[in-house]
């Protein structure tokens, strides 16, 4: 347990080093969460107060949408990034020799991952609320309750990004698919009851549109645990079938790759 | 009892060619890097696998590092298998590879080490005090607070030799480890070297350079297309001469009879 904690704090502080090492990247993350919400903002007025997607206001209905669309795929981007790096420096290979398990490995630097892009999204939906003065009524257990069971289905998301980058040198393939696919998929920017029928079913199949769901009924309308436990139920279920399966490839490709010697191939 | 056992290890890298390979030329078939090859190597000794390019060192050094797995034989490291036991293999063993930047360029010298550190299990209370020792061990102790990103290609060299030593391994495996260095770090680092084997470190070095090999090995494994030629103590004069011969007959230098010698010996 010594040793595990250990190794998360040098993990934490690797990278958080390195992010303020990049002197610029604070602020340029920062003006285009400005920028990217005062868009939709606009966006909103322009289309005006008649449009009630769900029943309530398009500007917190965006906000909450593009919030947690925005986490998951740069969550997978972050798992994507850190593999393709250590590939192209030849890191993967050296970490892969640690005392370390790969498995072990990976969560940890999934907690890093997630605490930097947890950050992001809190600055986008506080700044969403505070500077452009959207609606909320936050039920804050929901909330948490969403939150928790949304960060197992972005690891699994995150750790088959790099089982692809590791086994076909395609990572960036899943990136693809969330940006576009399930973008439209998971009612990011409008109702998936707007689209047609047999892709309304199919957007129910993704585990980003419960996410959203379940976000905007705790954040926005104040719903309780009880009111939005079935949608708490599916992303649950999501993740106890995602994270084995996605740990399971990522375990198979690596001992593939060291069978192969394409561990540091990008 | 032996600290690393390679029996009959046989390593074959095959290349897949993409989709739509008729558009381009890429290569298909396979490389045979490592052919029934079997060695030991005892406790504090200093193994030097010598070859030319493509000889199967490196390949040989991934396998003990459990980097690779074998496609045949067995790999084992203090008794435990390299393919089922990797976790208790790993924790023995200390690689510097000739990958130059395999750091955190946006990390110290010092930063880097104390986090390659932490994932080896060092306790977190003697990591200071081993991280200035290897720095200094390296000649690197003025440069522990430097980004790595700022360094030459000699300090990478030596910064990956520091990682490796970090965690007192009980078998240290070096690739080409003096290839960006000058002769007085050349000197200093085969100091370092024997000192470790005097501590019963098991060091497994790869080179092309027989000049280093003599100079640090106690004995010497000659490898070329993957096949294991010669496995030789340097102890004897004589089997010194005879595989620098045949070595340099190897690289295109000298003449058959050397070869014939030492095989049939």
């Amino acid at each position: 347990m010594t040793s595990t904690l250990d190794k998360l704090r040098a993990i934490l502080r690797r990278d958080l080093l390195t992010a303020i090492r990049h002197r610029s990247g604070f602020i340029v993350t920062l003006v285009g969460v400005f920028t990217e919400l005062a868009a939709f903002y606009f966006l909103s007025r322009a289309i005006g107060p008649g449009f009630r997607p769900d029943g309530v206001e398009y500007f917190p209905f965006l906000l909450v949408g593009t919030g947690i669309y925005t986490f998951f795929v740069m969550t997978a981007q972050a798992f994507l990034t850190a593999v393709q790096e250590a590939q192209q420096t030849g890191t993967l290979e050296v970490l892969m020799t640690t005392s370390t398990a790969p498995a072990e490995l990976v969560i940890l630097s999934s907690i890093s991952a997630f605490a930097g892009n947890l950050l992001n999204l809190l600055v986008y939906l506080v700044a969403g609320v505070a500077v452009f003065r959207a609606p909320v009524h936050a039920n804050l257990f929901s909330c948490l309750a969403v939150l928790i069971l949304s960060l197992a289905i972005a690891l699994a998301l995150g750790i088959a990004a790099a089982t692809l980058q590791v086994a076909f040198q395609k990572g960036s393939a899943l990136l693809w698919l969330l940006g576009s696919g399930l973008w439209f998929l998971s009612g990011t920017m409008f109702p998936i009851q707007s689209l047609p029928r047999p892709l309304e079913l199919l957007a129910h199949a993704v585990p980003i549109t419960y996410a959203i769901d379940g976000m905007r009924r705790a954040l926005i309308e104040g719903q309780s645990i009880a009111a939005i436990a079935p949608t708490l139920g599916v992303l649950a279920g999501f993740g106890v079938v995602l994270l084995p399966l996605a740990l399971a490839g990522l375990s198979l490709s690596l001992r593939r790759a060291r069978q192969d010697g394409t561990l540091s191939f990008y | 009892m032996d600290r690393i056992v390679f029996e009959s290890v046989g390593k074959i890298f095959r290349h897949r060619p993409a989709l739509f390979n008729w558009l381009g030329r890429e290569r298909r078939g396979e490389t045979t890097a490592l052919k029934d090859v079997s060695f030991s190597a005892a406790s504090g000794e200093v193994l030097v696998l010598l070859g030319p390019n493509g000889s199967g060192k490196t390949t040989a050094l991934k396998l003990i590092s459990t980097m690779l797995l074998p496609d045949a034989g067995m790999v084992r490291v203090g008794g435990f298998d390299a393919r089922r036991n990797a976790g208790d293999v790993r924790r023995q063993v200390g690689i510097a590879i000739a990958t130059e930047r395999s750091f955190f360029p946006r990390l110290s010298a010092g930063e880097n080490l104390d986090f390659f550190a932490a994932l080896d299990e060092v306790p977190r209370r003697e990591r200071a005090e081993r991280i200035k020792e290897v720095l200094r061990d390296t000649g690197l102790e003025e440069q522990a607070d430097t980004l790595v990103m700022k360094f030459s290609s000699g300090m990478y060299q030596r910064l990956g030799i520091a990682r490796a030593l970090v965690k007192r391994p009980s078998v240290l495996l070096l690739d080409e480890p003096t290839r960006s260095l000058d002769a007085a770090s050349t000197a200093h680092f085969w100091a370092t070297i024997r000192g470790l084997a005097r501590q019963e470190t098991t060091v497994l070095l790869a080179t092309h350079n027989f000049a280093e090999a003599a100079a640090v090995a106690d004995r010497l494994l000659l490898l070329h297309r993957g096949e294991l030629l010669a496995d030789r103590s340097l102890n004897d004069g004589e089997n010194a001469d005879a595989l620098r011969s045949f070595y340099f007959g190897l690289t295109g230098e000298i003449d058959e009879a050397s070869r014939s010698r030492v095989c049939n010996e």
